[in-house]
């Protein structure tokens, strides 16, 4: 007997299995290839600008993606380093064999979880709640609660050329029939695309004619829990396409199934292949492809930018068209892929199926593209599946306190018409969503849940105690008479906070810390005690304390909107409501004013007609949606 | 399922006697109602003969016009009915449509409906209103400009603007790796100071805008028997003022409006400039210069044939039209207007002066703002356009710039709706090869 199946043994299932068995839930993980679990389908990296603060946000909460990636990680690079502290993204390019067999460990060290090498047919529900999955054999699997986090898995086709085959991933099968289940509890389904370019026998690869991209001279690890990166860091390389290969994409096009009408569904505006490049953008003269490698001995190098399913023949052709690349063989061509999609409106925030009591989704699945939002929406709907069985309240991230929460309110209010990938700017208080104060933010969540390690724990707390001692250090008060503050190398006239000093463009924190060293020690040592990365973090909250306020009390002032609940049986009939109105509001059912003011098309005078009888009605959520 | 919306009824012509009066039925109950009271149901938009009749009683023939949601007015199914122009048959068919299911509307309400559907921005909406109370033929040519979307093209032209800069901002942030050089500060730096400039012109645009909507003052000063009261009836065409030889006749502010340079202009006879020590005179004298000190126009009377006076308070009037009266007496000085309303001496020439001084001065071209509404909301965004413009010259990082260009395009969107995230990925998406 289970207390949750979790079906599927990728990114956004391998965070769900283990958090529900974390917290002390016996767990099921269904998966169609044991090997499989934790496989990096698409490029050999984790983390990146948005991205990077989604797998902090998964190690803030206990998740395990920033330690494996720190397992695995082979080249860490920070994103953004010149663009301020909100928007930095930490990256790291990573080995996929040891990335995969890291999850696969770590689950394995989960006594609670029972991995399962099979495939689930269907689902056994009632059409208003779930019971548990029906195996390929057509055994019986019971659960009260069952997380669906399959990927591009769903009647998935790949294209290749003129080629089509079944499968989710190269040499895997589909999810074939699990689709028709969602369907017959009422859900719409859509279609969507992705795609890989092909991979090249690196011993075929000319390095000397590429030129060189490495990573940062001191790698930052992702995880609170690493002190030391245990692999060598290696190089990825850049090279870039010509007008040969462009003359042979467009030559070959009619071969193309994006623009031959094989595929129908939308792929990602952000990622298109070399095809759509090459025609949307004509004028371009070349188009980078950044070559990164698939591990430290693995034979393969992954072309990122030239993402395609033209035919194998031509993309032998685009291959060896790159410099570097004139004798290159293809290991494994680029494909694309279709598969089907819930649209997420039908969901509510905790990642449920609204109407459909235990069912859970998260991933590829719910429309989104990316590995870190795959693994942040299996945590949160793992951790929700895990207050569920415990009968206790549920956990909504607000906008302004995690990536994943603005993910996951996008999803479930907008919907979506493209994979969806996180963006810093999508995030309208991102200056409080940087990656310093990420363990302030959601470490105090996991922990009252239960779901953080003593080890964690301790070290959050030290963390944070580190910090809070620099910030409190920074507010001593520097007067101008010190002869000793001539290191200032600015004229300070006045009576000044080193908190303020800080706000003064070129302060330069290691040139401070030397020069306090004899006149006010413990402003010194409370801020030699950090981390590179956390006294970056002090600094830059520091600096930037006026619009960290102005954009905290705006999110205070929002969460009274966001406070405002809306019942779950609201009828829309409301005077003044316009039919399209209605149909919005009743097709996403928003929890509170706040998601229905997000509610694209949604108009500022209706949203005022919903706050007037809500005002009437008077309803307010408790603490429970508040962190 | 959620109920229906109401189905609202209202007559859109005045109530009085006439040709024709036109009810409107919107909801979507609307083309029902119309079927029920006259057993007709016209194709869309087809101008249809109906006998109007309930429970056997004949209400009106009249021409019926349904249109179908969205294509009308409103957004929603909506019905027009033109009736004979009797109030007692508007009164009567419309408590039968009553009858039927249909409630009155509150005032304003088809309009609002049509903002919630879409159909018009709030600057439309409130051009309808201006459009409808316009008093000359210029008001109304700037209401009926907004209303087709002048202003808010206008508006919009300066969010196409931020969204611009904005969108490569974002692009620098979210894409830096794609190998573009996006935007450089200083393109950006332009791009901002070019937003403020064209919020600059249309913040502008309000002095002529709201001076056009609702009129100007014009005040007429000048020492005691100057000849003002005269002159106001003179221009007002009948004896407005009375006139006497007695200088203070005139004690109270006296106030008429006629229409000068295709605006509507009140003209305030005061009390004349002087100390008399009588204390009604006294209250009328002050009221004179609060008049003038908020009008647009000051004409400031000279008796020719008396000349300055240490009472004349021209000094304090720098912007005043100065008039010498009565030159049937005595000569205007060299290069002065002079005016004899007696003798109809320099009365065109005067009123070709004002008329030019309204038209260069304060009437509106279409597109300009018209109410304080609007005008808050262009200061918004010039106020955080300013504060984009102070970061950026401080060394600051984009993402707290962004802050302050999302501030102004939430301000300058209460005309016009804000930006989305939508319209930056678009405008990215559009412009830039994205996906390395």
């Amino acid at each position: 007997m289970f207390d949750v199946i979790v079906i599927g043994g990728g990114h956004a299932g391998a965070e769900a299995a283990r958090v529900c068995a974390r917290g002390g839930a016996r767990v099921a993980l269904l998966t169609m290839l044991r090997d499989a679990i934790g496989r990096m389908s698409c490029n050999p990296a984790i983390g990146g600008l948005a991205k990077g603060n989604l797998v902090k946000e998964i190690d803030a909460l206990g998740g395990l993606m920033g330690e494996v990636t720190d397992r695995a990680g082979i080249q860490f690079k920070v994103l953004n380093r010149s663009k301020g502290p909100a928007v930095q993204g930490p990256r790291a390019q990573c080995d996929r064999d040891l990335y995969a067999s890291a999850v696969q460990q770590i689950l394995a060290d989960e006594p609670n979880i029972t991995i399962i090498e099979d495939s689930a047919t269907s689902l056994v529900h009632d059409g208003k709640s779930v019971s548990g999955v029906i195996l390929k054999d057509g055994t019986r699997l019971d659960a009260p609660v069952v997380i669906v986090t399959t990927g591009t898995f769903l009647r998935a086709l790949m294209h290749s050329g003129e080629v089509k085959t079944v499968g989710g991933r190269f040499g895997e099968p589909a999810a074939e029939t699990l689709s028709d289940s969602l369907r017959d509890l009422g859900l719409k389904l859509g279609r969507l695309k992705t795609g890989t370019p092909p991979r090249v026998d690196r011993t075929t690869v000319d390095f000397s004619k590429l030129e060189e991209a490495p990573g940062d001279a001191k790698p930052r690890p992702f995880s609170i829990v690493t002190d030391a990166l245990p692999l060598p860091q290696v190089l990825c390389h850049l090279t870039y396409t010509s007008a040969v290969a462009h003359e042979l994409i467009r030559a070959n096009l009619n071969r193309a199934p994006m623009y031959s009408g094989q595929i129908h569904a939308t792929g990602p505006r952000y990622c298109p292949s070399i095809e759509d490049k090459v025609v949307r953008f004509a004028e371009k003269e070349r188009h980078q492809v950044f070559v990164e490698p698939e591990g430290l001995t693995h034979p393969w190098l992954y072309l990122n930018g030239i993402s395609t399913s033209l035919p194998p023949d031509v993309q032998d052709a685009v291959v060896r068209s790159l410099p570097g690349f004139e004798n290159a063989v293809i290991a494994r061509y680029g494909y694309a892929v279709e598969y089907d999609f819930v649209n997420p409106e039908q969901l509510d925030p905790t990642l449920q199926v609204r109407g459909v009591d235990g069912l859970f989704l998260a991933g590829q699945i719910n429309g989104t593209s990316g590995y870190e939002e795959a693994a942040a929406q299996g945590l949160l709907a793992g951790i929700n599946a895990l207050q569920k069985i415990r009968g206790s309240d549920p956990v909504i991230l607000r906008r302004d306190q995690a990536y994943a929460a603005v993910m996951i309110d996008d999803l479930v209010t907008q919907g979506t018409e493209e994979p969806y990938r996180m963006f810093t700017s999508r995030a309208e208080h991102r200056l409080l969503l940087g990656c310093d104060s990420v363990y302030e933010r959601l470490s105090p969540v996991a922990e009252r849940l239960g779901i953080l390690d003593d080890e964690r724990k301790q070290r959050v707390e030290q963390r944070i105690a580190r910090m809070q001692r620099a910030r409190d250090a920074a507010e001593t008060s520097v007067t101008p008479d010190r002869e000793t503050l001539a290191w200032l190398n600015v004229a300070l006239n006045e009576k000044s906070s080193i908190a303020r000093l800080m706000q003064r463009a070129g302060f330069d924190l290691a040139q401070f810390t030397d020069a306090c060293e004899n006149v006010l020690p413990e402003v010194a040592e409370a801020f030699r005690a950090l981390s590179e990365e956390e006294s970056d973090g002090v600094v830059s909250q520091l600096r930037y304390a006026g619009y960290i306020d102005r954009q905290q009390r705006e999110a205070a002032r929002q969460a009274d909107e966001e406070g405002m609940q809306i019942p779950a049986d609201m009828s829309y009939g409301l005077p003044g409501l316009s039919r399209e109105m209605v149909e919005k509001l009743s097709f996403v059912r928003p929890v509170s004013l706040g998601q229905a003011s997000r509610i694209p098309g949604v108009t500022p005078a209706a949203i005022s007609i919903v706050r007037m009888h809500l005002r009437r009605g008077g309803n307010r959520l408790g603490d429970a949606l508040s962190s | 399922m959620a109920s229906e919306l109401d189905t609202i009824v209202a007559p859109a012509t005045p109530l009085g006697r006439g040709a024709l009066a036109i009810v409107r039925i919107d909801g979507p109950r609307s083309a029902d109602i119309l079927e029920k009271l006259s057993a007709v149901s016209p194709d869309a938009r087809l101008a249809t003969l109906a006998q109007l009749s309930l429970d056997g009683e004949p209400l009106d023939e009249c021409i019926a016009i349904r249109y179908a949601a969205p294509h009308s007015f409103t957004g929603n199914d909506l019905v027009e009915l033109t009736l004979h122009g009797s109030p007692l048959l508007v009164e009567r068919v419309i408590a039968a449509i009553v009858e039927c299911g249909a409630r009155l509307a509150e005032p304003g309400e088809f309009t609002e409906r049509a903002v919630l559907n879409g159909k018009l921005d709030l600057v439309q909406a409130e051009s309808i209103a201006d459009l409808i109370n316009s008093r000359t033929a210029l008001q109304a040519r700037l209401s009926l400009g907004n209303l087709q979307g002048v202003l808010s093209r206008r508006a919009a032209a300066v969010r196409e603007s931020l969204l611009h800069v904005i969108s490569r901002l974002e692009a620098a942030l979210d894409f830096s790796e794609e190998g573009y050089e996006f935007i450089t500060r200083d393109d950006a730096r332009r791009e901002i100071e070019h937003a403020i400039a064209d919020v600059e012109a249309l913040a502008e645009t309000y002095r002529r805008g709201r001076a056009t909507t609702s009129g100007l003052t014009a005040v007429i000063l000048g020492r005691p028997n100057a000849g003002k009261s005269t002159l106001l009836n003179r221009l007002v065409g009948s004896d407005r003022a009375i006139v006497t030889p007695i200088p203070g006749t005139t004690r109270d502010i006296v106030r008429e409006t006629i229409e000068i340079g295709g605006l509507p202009v009140t003209i305030a006879d005061t009390a004349g400039l002087r100390t008399s020590g009588d204390v009604v005179e006294e209250i009328g004298v002050a009221r004179a210069r609060e008049a003038a000190a908020s009008a647009d126009i000051i004409l400031y009377l000279v008796d020719a044939s008396a000349g300055l006076t240490v009472e004349d308070e021209l000094a304090s009037y720098p912007d005043a039209i100065v008039i010498y009266t009565k030159t049937d007496l005595a000569l205007a000085p060299q290069g002065a207007l002079g005016i004899s309303v007696k003798a109809e001496n320099g009365i065109d020439e005067l009123l070709n002066r004002l008329d030019a001084i309204v038209r260069d001065e304060f009437a509106a071209a279409a597109g300009s703002l018209v109410n304080e509404r609007q005008r808050q909301a262009v200061l918004g965004g010039k106020e955080a356009l300013a504060t984009a413009l102070v970061a950026l010259d401080a060394g600051l990082d984009e993402p707290v710039i962004l802050v302050d260009l999302y501030r102004a395009s939430t301000s300058l969107g209460l005309l016009t709706g804000a930006i989305t995230q939508e319209h930056v990925f678009a405008e990215i998406f559009s412009k830039f090869c994205i996906g390395k």
